[in-house]
């Protein structure tokens, strides 16, 4: 087995806590000279790391539960990001703390029935329970998961495997309920007076596409530095391509679903949650959101000669990741302000997240094999070819 | 993919090392004798039924759709409720034969054929009802929107319209991909016909067919494009068919989730319809070793997915419903599970989420037996999921006032019975005229057939 197995170089991660250290610098100074601003671009934060934590846990359970052997050679790059998981538990601190700024419901105002009426979900120490419950299942699986496929790299037991996919099937059901919670609890309650039954689908949706999109770039970048087997072709990457365009369009669907509904019932307690989203330049994201997410991406990943083609396909992850990033903005964003804003508040996101997902992968990275070289799918996974 | 258990090996799709010849004799013997005894029974048995129904639609067509049981507040009744029903049931063909194909599901090959056939038919008795529901027939042709000497055109912003179109592109673009897919195999039997009548119906229909190089370059093309073309298709359909009732401001029925929900739905709901069938054909036709127990439990675990996805959104409704705090919204749901229909409503629940959740055990999976009583009642659930949908968020209006009942009356019930004489019927002439199985297909996934190196077959 022709397994490359040299350190990622030190030009990376250097990059990564960098870019963690000056994102941290601009956190804490946000929160210094705007505390409400600096929860909600840290929510932000927040929640876009939780979108790679879980969404590379996600992947790395669909490999074992639909039994695909085409991703096995990348499948340590969703487990690596999953390893975000256990920084949630430390990362999720400071919102904790400004939960008062953060969540109207927490103070009403009085006379307000339907927040009284809503009481027994959104309250503070049951929104704790469920912020426990969530990142303790994630940390659970994550868990497992990684040292059965860590383990199996020395043993080349197939049970592990078995194990694994034992895990993904119970993993399947808890995933969709914490995540739909996450995005509850987190987003939605944003605007407590607002509900949408398609929520939770849609932060899923945006998820999967950003994590698939990380993988893609991570994946073609071990590529082009040699860290893969080299018999890693332009069909694996042509089936992330494909995955990643297929994801997008789901998310569109989704989303659009969402809009089509309010827009036709146009019943005002629905409304309102766009009609924020549509005036004082808002309007301006949200139709950016349409193009920059789905109608740009969509005409670009179509042909099939673009999905083996690695360096638009490169270009194209980052794109998609910036998507997801914009997403969560036009998500949580307009609860802060009525109009779109971005100063260097903001440059926190744009620095914090992609450094801390750098130096976690390089931790790993050079700690653990990069291909599962223990897992008896690897050889098939290998020989994969459309 | 399934595996041995070192996961190395992948399992074969096809039982046994089968000849070509052996799978040609197996899935052409039905079209080639003559019917079976039980076949008779059976074509009977569904033209009875079918009879009923016609002579039911005969009186709605002859006395008005006063007929049924549809009332006030209660205005969509079996007419709604049968035409999503095997709306949904025309779902799986097309996710079996475009979404797998594009997922690249070799095992789909053994049922993409007679399940892209089950779904022609079911979206075929699916149209009969909202035509049928329109109350006047016969002025159906105003549907379709064409300038007219009346200036009268049709409203381009109501999704009962959206559904005209979508079930009709639905219809005719499953028709093209199945047509074409049958196109090779239509060749193979035009070869073995002894009769000349035999021989020249299938030279037609072969479209004259070479089996060339050339031939199979194109029939890939096509087939690919359409499959990418069948699978928004497959989404639009059931998302239009859900806009129906999402779009409207009723409480049970304005909800976000309603689109997935109901793909995932029409995606279980034809999942099973394909089982019920297929386990009864394989067994008839001794195509055991064709469409295996790996098949039969490869579906059943979309059932149990797509089941459990169903009951994510029956969830969702709930809660949101309570957290909305919109005593209208709260009221419909409590209704649903706790007033005059609850029995349907715990039909529906027991029968899409509680019971597929046996398939969870490997044992239950791979047990025809119970999968059969399994699909049977996922049958049931799903189509009083639609009733219950219907008649529980109309049946108790803003105002007690104007709260009623809907009891369907025999012309109801007799349509809908005629409904699946219908169906049957057509699947069992299909079946006798058609191989079941797409043999062109097949004989690619028997062990050995692979155009790949000798080493590269055994590792996989």
């Amino acid at each position: 087995m022709d397994t490359v197995n040299k350190p990622i170089s030190d030009k990376v991660s250097k990059l990564g806590y960098a870019l963690t250290g000056i994102g941290l610098l601009i956190i804490v100074a946000s929160f210094l000279t705007n505390k409400q601003r600096g929860a909600f671009d840290y929510l932000w934060i927040y929640m876009f790391l939780t979108s790679v934590g879980i969404g590379g846990l996600a992947l790395t359970a669909l490999e074992y539960l639909v039994g695909a052997t085409w991703s096995v050679p990348f499948r340590r790059v969703c487990e690596f990001l999953a390893g975000i998981i256990p920084l949630l538990i430390i990362l999720v601190v400071p919102l904790i703390f400004t939960m008062g700024d953060l969540f109207h419901w927490l103070h009403p105002e009085p006379g307000d029935e339907i927040l009284a009426a809503k009481k027994p979900y959104l309250n503070m120490n049951f929104f704790l329970i469920r912020v426990a419950f969530c990142i303790v299942v994630w940390f659970i699986f994550y868990f497992f998961f990684t040292r059965n496929s860590k383990k199996q790299d020395t043993t080349k037991e197939p049970g592990l495997t078995r194990t694994n996919i034992k895990l993904s099937v119970v993993f399947a059901p808890l995933f969709f309920i914490s995540m739909t919670m996450a995005a509850i609890d987190w987003m939605m309650s944003l605007e407590p007076h607002w509900y949408s039954t398609i929520y939770g689908v849609y932060y899923f949706a945006g998820t999967i596409v950003c994590t698939l999109a990380i993988v893609t770039f991570i994946s073609i970048h071990l590529k082009e530095n040699g860290y893969l087997n080299p018999r890693v072709s332009n069909d694996h990457f042509y089936s992330l391509g494909t995955l990643l365009f297929g994801f997008n369009i789901f998310w569109a669907y989704i989303a659009f679903s969402q809009f089509v509904l309010v827009w036709y019932a146009d019943i005002p307690e629905e409304t309102v949650w766009y009609m924020q989203r549509w005036h004082h330049g808002w309007q301006y994201v949200s139709l950016g959101l349409l193009f920059f997410h789905f109608v740009i991406p969509f005409l670009i990943l179509l042909p099939r000669s673009i999905k083996v083609n690695l360096k638009v396909l490169k270009v194209m992850s980052v794109w998609m990741v910036l998507a997801h990033m914009l997403d969560l903005y036009w998500l949580i964003m307009p609860t802060y302000s009525s109009s779109p804003v971005f100063g260097w508040q903001e440059l926190g996101m744009l620095l914090f997240a992609p450094g801390l997902i750098i130096v976690v992968f390089t931790m790993k990275a050079n700690k653990e094999n990069i291909t599962p070289v223990g897992d008896p799918k690897l050889e098939a996974g290998l020989n994969f070819t459309l | 993919m399934a595996f041995d258990s070192t996961y190395t090996r992948e399992l074969p799709l096809v039982d046994s090392r089968s000849s070509f010849a052996e799978i040609d004799d197996t899935v052409l013997a039905p079209t080639e004798r003559k019917p079976s005894k039980k076949w008779f029974v059976a074509f009977l048995m569904a033209n009875t039924a079918l009879l009923i129904g016609a002579i039911c639609v005969g009186y709605t067509l002859y006395y008005g759709i006063g007929m049924w049981g549809n009332n006030n507040p209660v205005g969509w009744g079996f007419d709604i409720i049968n035409f999503v029903f095997w709306i949904g049931i025309g779902h799986a063909g097309t996710l079996i034969s475009a979404i797998l194909f594009l997922f690249r599901q070799k095992w789909r090959t053994a049922i993409a054929r007679f399940a892209e056939a089950m779904t022609i038919f079911a979206v075929m008795t699916a149209g009969i009802f909202p035509i049928l529901h329109t109350g006047r027939p016969w002025l159906a042709g105003y549907l379709l929107p064409y300038p007219n000497q009346n200036a009268l055109w049709v409203n381009f912003t109501s999704p009962l319209l959206w559904d005209v179109f979508a079930v009709s592109t639905y219809l005719t673009i499953s028709f093209v991909f199945w047509g074409i897919g049958l196109i090779p195999d239509i060749a193979l039997m035009r070869a073995r016909a002894v009769s000349g009548i035999k021989k020249s119906i299938y030279a037609i229909l072969s479209l004259g067919w070479k089996g060339s190089n050339r031939d199979w370059q194109n029939y890939e093309r096509v087939y690919l494009i359409l499959a990418g073309l069948s699978t928004p298709l497959v989404l639009s359909v059931h998302t239009i068919v859900s806009f129906d009732f999402a779009v409207s401001v009723i409480p049970g029925w304005h909800t976000t989730i309603f689109p997935p929900y109901f793909v995932a739905g029409a995606i279980f709901s034809g999942f099973g319809m394909v089982s019920t069938c297929l386990i009864i054909l394989r067994k008839v036709y001794d195509m055991e070793n064709i469409i295996t127990l790996n098949h039969i439990e490869k579906m059943n675990k979309i059932l149990l997915a797509t089941g459990t996805m169903v009951g994510y959104a029956y969830g969702m409704e709930f809660f949101i419903a309570w957290y909305s705090g919109n005593p209208f919204e709260s009221f419909v749901f409590i209704n649903r599970a706790f007033g005059p229909y609850a029995w349907a409503y715990w039909i529906m629940i027991a029968c899409n989420v509680g019971f597929p959740q046996l398939f969870w055990f490997k044992k239950i999976r791979r047990n025809i037996g119970i999968t059969f009583v399994l699909v049977l009642l996922v049958n049931v659930g799903m189509w009083f999921e639609r009733f219950v949908i219907i008649v529980t968020s109309l049946h108790r209006d803003f105002l007690p006032a104007s709260w009623g009942m809907y009891i369907p009356t025999m012309y109801d019930l007799g349509i809908l019975l005629g409904s699946f004489g219908l169906f049957f019927t057509l699947l069992l002439l299909f079946v006798k005229v058609m191989p079941s199985v797409s043999l062109a297909e097949i004989k690619a996934v028997v062990p050995g057939a692979q155009p790949t190196h000798h080493h590269h077959s055994e590792e996989h």
